[in-house]
């Protein structure tokens, strides 16, 4: 019976080529994007799964409560000997301290020997917490050294090439000889914790006295703190345990820290501590279940517009006896018999577009990740679901036809039914692809409103150099002076960190004037040099700016700071004394400048205070003229050079930094253009069939109103209007839904732009255009065909 | 008495009024008779031969079919019994376009669950029996007219039904064709086969044992 269906199903195939492309590429389309959506979230959920004993290991992570809430997937640098040695609920604990991009060079100081690598400090119980695996030591030597280090297999070949890796030395960041002690394997690339080399923390003090110290004091984000708990440990107890940690270490702080235990499995999806949006993957599933719908759809209105055609053969078979359950299963195998094909090809596609999937979502799937057991599931889940959400609806309406009508021919196009199932269905396909529209011009627009606004500094042909730690502030002004020479280049400023798009962040708490208590809040602390004012263009709004100084003796916030006091006159913040991170500062405020956007566009503007401090300069920003920037930025290299020859020079366009700051927003983007056109593309093949079919059974309607004096024209109309009436009403019911969810979408942004009226006009009017350019061609032929030739027929 | 209607009426809804298609028919039919209904355009033939074929129901009167009350049946039962002793022969054929000779034949074994060996033995049968061993892996559509007929035939007899429902079987064919197709039918009644035909042709009429005519619904004459 299988083999006979089989049979049939595919000599349909054949008989109905245009279909039956129409059919399969479209479920191919929907197939070959779920599978890579598939190895998308697959990837992203077996984040951190290799790790021996998952479930007992802990992340410690910080909430920052002050008039907000922040939070901080770090730890203060004493807080892992405390929870060590004062608490029982821990088998090990360490920390670990992450940089990016340090300079290793050979002991030779070879120019030519020099990497950026990713650096870990790490303490040794690190690697009995984490899976890490020691491929071999140098004799029973550990991490508890300092100067020591175990390197991956990849960093030891492209550092020492085929020599064995154990005992070589580097020279790390200009600073330190470090010996290699140990082999590691490569890390996986779905862990979050990332790097190729791990030096012993010990070596650290070197590096930053501060994360190694064991102080309470402050939080960098580049130290983590992870920790094997004992089994069968009570999270919430342990977290209310440590609650009194923050009056012992730190009764002062207006910060109140409440340390918070992250279990491994969550880190990599807790958004609050920069993981990734788990939204993003349940987006993702969703649009690729959309595509499906889309494609099923397609093959549903196909397959019961079809059904007419069809209704001799069924009327033949149900007089040979031919159950309805027979009839129905037959359907449902021409289904899965096309979805096979379908998934065929689709999975050809899959491999087609793998390297660009990896490009636009920064992931290294391979093909061969294709080729595992889940897929395989996931494919074989897809193809029977398909089957039967395709196969069902038309199979029903096949089984329920009445063969002594049809084998008559007397079956009218009404007792074949479904035409208003097909109505609904064209029309949610129109309502899927016009929230599509709608999304991608929103994002666009949100992330074209964020880049291109006057966020309040000037980013406009900045580039900021990275500058060495602790250099002679002679250095530095010996560099200035330079740069300052070159024609092109207006001024230069030494600073922690541009105004916006910050790499790096000092955040403090403060007591302003007489005021008795530090304030609530914490202020951003842009340390920077006299330059920084007129580098950026920040404007003076009252008072005048600091002059030059090795350190915080005087300081110029912003209004913001002013509104978050309660203050209305700016000109009253003027000579009044500023004490800051717990008195260690004392400074006069001696300016005020405008508010800038110190943060992205999700979040409101901050209180900043901007003051020098040599000792905290990373970077060099560099103001130029915007003309002949090539030859500029050479002549920028060259003197950096002059001046750090032993360091690698990098640097980077603020504008650009000001744009990255949007990268999951761009992704997100990319990805909604992506899928509406496909949606819209599917839809269109759809109504292409769809179309097909209603001028076939309009051809003798279109011949006589011909006769009878029709013009072209109005028989289009016939033939447009019902398509038109399906877009105006799939538009009014998408909108809002549309409106609403883009809307909550803004809502995530401080500073948003507005969903206007002409974007779902755009959206309606794009569809109109598209669909009347797919069915257009058709309705031309059909209403200029000679109507005596369709009638003869008759 | 392979069946009996007794007061079998079919009637259907025109808008508000009633038209009986078939009114109070009383018919006999016994075992290895050959019958054939004659009457004009619209009389009621071919509706007497799907209510008779269980395509349709009468909507009034009994109808008995082997001695089994078919009126009282429900769906599943009379696709049964249809399946099982019924084989219908139709004036354009139907034949299914998508599939050779062989498998048009074979198609009402498949419904009826014949085991695979079995089927292959009958199709073979059939085939060489009406000739068209040759023809068997043909589509419909490259047989002439009467080669068409001859499969439908086969198509029918596959089953080994006891009664035989022919709407105009040879409507569509030449006079040579309708000749070749009439004494198949005779043949098979003489075999035992009961036929039920339903006919414009005087000259086919007169190979079936009796003749019945209807007009608007009603027999008219036995």
């Amino acid at each position: 019976m299988i083999r006979s269906y089989i049979k049939i199903a595919w000599r349909n195939l054949q008989k109905r080529k245009v279909f039956s492309f129409i059919n399969i590429l479209g479920l191919a389309l929907g197939f070959g994007c779920s599978i890579l959506i598939f190895l998308y979230a697959n990837y992203h959920l077996q984040f951190d799964n290799f790790h021996h004993i998952e479930d007992r290991i802990y992340r410690v992570v910080t909430e920052e409560h002050q008039d907000e809430i922040e939070y901080e997937p770090s730890v203060p640098p004493g807080f892992a000997e405390v929870f060590k040695s004062d608490f029982n609920y821990a088998e090990k604990v360490a920390n670990i301290f992450i940089r990016q991009d340090w300079q290793i060079d050979g002991v030779d100081n070879n120019a030519n020997n020099r990497l950026l690598e990713d650096i870990v400090f790490a303490e040794p119980d690190f690697f009995q917490i984490l899976n890490f695996s020691l491929i071999k030591s140098l004799g029973n030597r550990d991490l508890t050294e300092p100067n020591v280090a175990y390197v991956t297999k990849d960093f030891a070949k492209r550092m020492f090439g085929d020599q064995s890796p154990l005992g070589q030395t580097f020279v790390l960041e200009n600073k330190e000889t470090i010996q290699v002690i140990g082999l590691l394997k490569d890390i996986p690339i779905n862990s979050t914790v990332r790097g190729n080399i791990f030096v012993s923390y010990e070596s650290l003090k070197n590096y930053s006295s501060f994360a190694y110290s064991k102080t309470w004091g402050g939080i960098t984000s580049s130290l983590q703190c992870y920790a094997l708990l004992r089994p069968n440990q009570d999270i919430a107890h342990i977290e209310k345990t440590l609650i009194p940690l923050v009056s012992k270490y730190r009764p002062e702080s207006k910060n109140v820290h409440r340390y918070k235990l992250q279990k491994m499995s969550d880190v990599h999806f807790d958004h609050k501590y920069g993981g990734i949006n788990a939204n993003l993957l349940w987006i993702f599933s969703l649009v690729g279940m959309f595509l499906i719908i889309i494609a099923c759809i397609n093959f549903i209105n196909i397959s019961t517009a079809q059904a007419f055609s069809r209704s001799k053969e069924i009327g033949v078979r149900k007089v040979l006896g031919v159950s309805k359950n027979n009839l129905f299963w037959q359907f449902i195998l021409e289904t899965f018999l096309i979805s096979f094909f379908a998934l065929l090809l689709g999975l050809a596609i899959a491999i087609m577009v793998l390297p660009k999937f990896n490009e636009l979502f920064q992931l290294q799937l391979t093909i061969q990740s294709l080729w595992t057991f889940k897929v395989f599931g996931f494919a074989t889940l897809l193809l029977i679901i398909v089957s039967f959400l395709a196969g069902s609806y038309p199979g029903i309406l096949m089984a329920r036809i009445l063969p002594t009508l049809a084998l008559k021919g007397k079956l009218t196009q009404n007792d074949t039914g479904g035409k208003l199932t097909r109505k609904v269905l064209v029309t949610a396909q129109f309502g899927i692809s016009i929230m599509l529209i709608v999304a991608t011009i929103v994002i666009s627009k949100q992330i074209n409103y964020a880049i291109t606004s006057d966020l309040g500094f000037d980013k406009e042909a900045m580039v900021m150099l990275e500058i060495p730690e602790q250099i002679e502030l002679i250095k530095l002004k010996g560099l200035k002076d330079r740069l300052n020479q070159i024609p092109g280049v207006s001024s230069t400023t030494a600073c922690l960190s541009s105004p916006g798009a910050a790499y790096n962040d000092w955040g403090t708490s403060i007591r302003y004037h007489n005021r008795p208590q530090y304030e609530e809040f914490s202020i951003s602390a842009k340390l920077a040099d006299k330059d920084y004012l007129n580098t950026f263009n920040l404007k003076l709004i009252a008072g005048r700016n600091f002059f030059s100084s090795d350190s915080i003796t005087e300081v110029v916030v912003n209004q913001k700071f002013a509104e978050k006091l309660g203050l209305s006159s700016y000109e009253e913040l003027v000579g009044k004394s500023l004490e800051a991170n717990r008195g260690s500062i004392k400074a006069t405020i001696v300016g005020v400048i405008s508010n800038f956007h110190d943060q992205n566009f999700q979040n409101g503007i901050g209180p900043v205070f901007i003051a020098p401090e040599k000792s905290a300069y990373n970077e060099l920003a560099v103001k130029m003229d915007g003309q002949d920037i090539n030859t500029q930025l050479q002549a920028i290299e060259n003197r950096w050079k002059e001046v750090f020859p032993k360091f690698v020079y990098k640097y980077s366009f603020l504008d650009e930094r000001v744009a990255s700051q949007y990268k999951e927003e761009q992704r997100f983007l990319s990805m909604t253009k992506l899928f509406s056109g496909l949606a819209i593309f599917i839809s269109c093949l759809g109504l292409y069939g769809l179309i097909s079919f209603f001028l076939a059974r309009k051809t003798r309607e279109i011949s006589i109103r011909k006769i009878l004096g029709g013009k072209v024209k109005d028989i289009l109309a016939i033939v447009l209007q019902d398509f038109l009436k399906l877009i105006l009403l799939a538009g009014a019911i998408a909108s809002p839904i549309a409106w609403y969810f883009m809307n909550k979408w803004l809502q995530n942004y401080a500073y948003h732009t507005e969903i206007s009226w002409w974007i779902f006009a755009v959206a309606i009017g794009v569809l109109l255009i598209i669909t009347l350019l797919t069915i257009g061609y058709q309705a031309i032929k059909a209403a200029t065909a000679n109507p005596i030739k369709s009638l003869k027929t008759e | 008495m392979i069946l009996q209607l007794t007061n079998a009426s079919r009637t259907v809804n025109s808008g508000s009024k009633k038209i009986a298609l078939l009114d109070s028919i009383n018919l006999n039919v016994n075992e290895g008779e050959f019958i054939s209904l004659m009457g004009p355009s619209g009389s009621g033939k071919s509706t007497l031969l799907n209510c008779i074929g269980m395509l349709d129901n009468f909507t009034d009167g009994s109808y008995i079919f082997l001695d089994e009350a078919v009126h009282t049946m429900k769906e599943k039962q009379r696709s049964k019994l249809y399946k099982e002793y019924i084989g219908f022969v139709f004036q354009a054929y139907h034949l299914i376009d998508e599939l050779t000779v062989y498998e048009n034949i074979e198609t009402p074994l498949l419904y009826k669950n014949v085991k695979s060996s079995e089927r292959k033995a009958l199709v073979a049968d059939i085939l060489d029996r009406f000739n068209i061993v040759g023809k068997k892996d043909l589509f419909p559509s490259q047989l002439s007219g009467g080669q068409q007929q001859l499969v439908g035939i086969a198509r029918a007899l596959i089953t080994r039904p006891k009664l035989i429902l022919a709407d105009e079987p040879t409507g569509n064919l030449n006079s040579k064709q309708s000749t070749e197709i009439m004494e198949l039918f005779s043949e098979l009644n003489k075999e035992g086969v009961t036929i039920i035909q339903a006919t414009h042709s005087e000259n086919n009429a007169s190979y079936g044992s009796k003749i019945i005519n209807l007009l608007d619904g009603q027999i008219v004459s036995e």
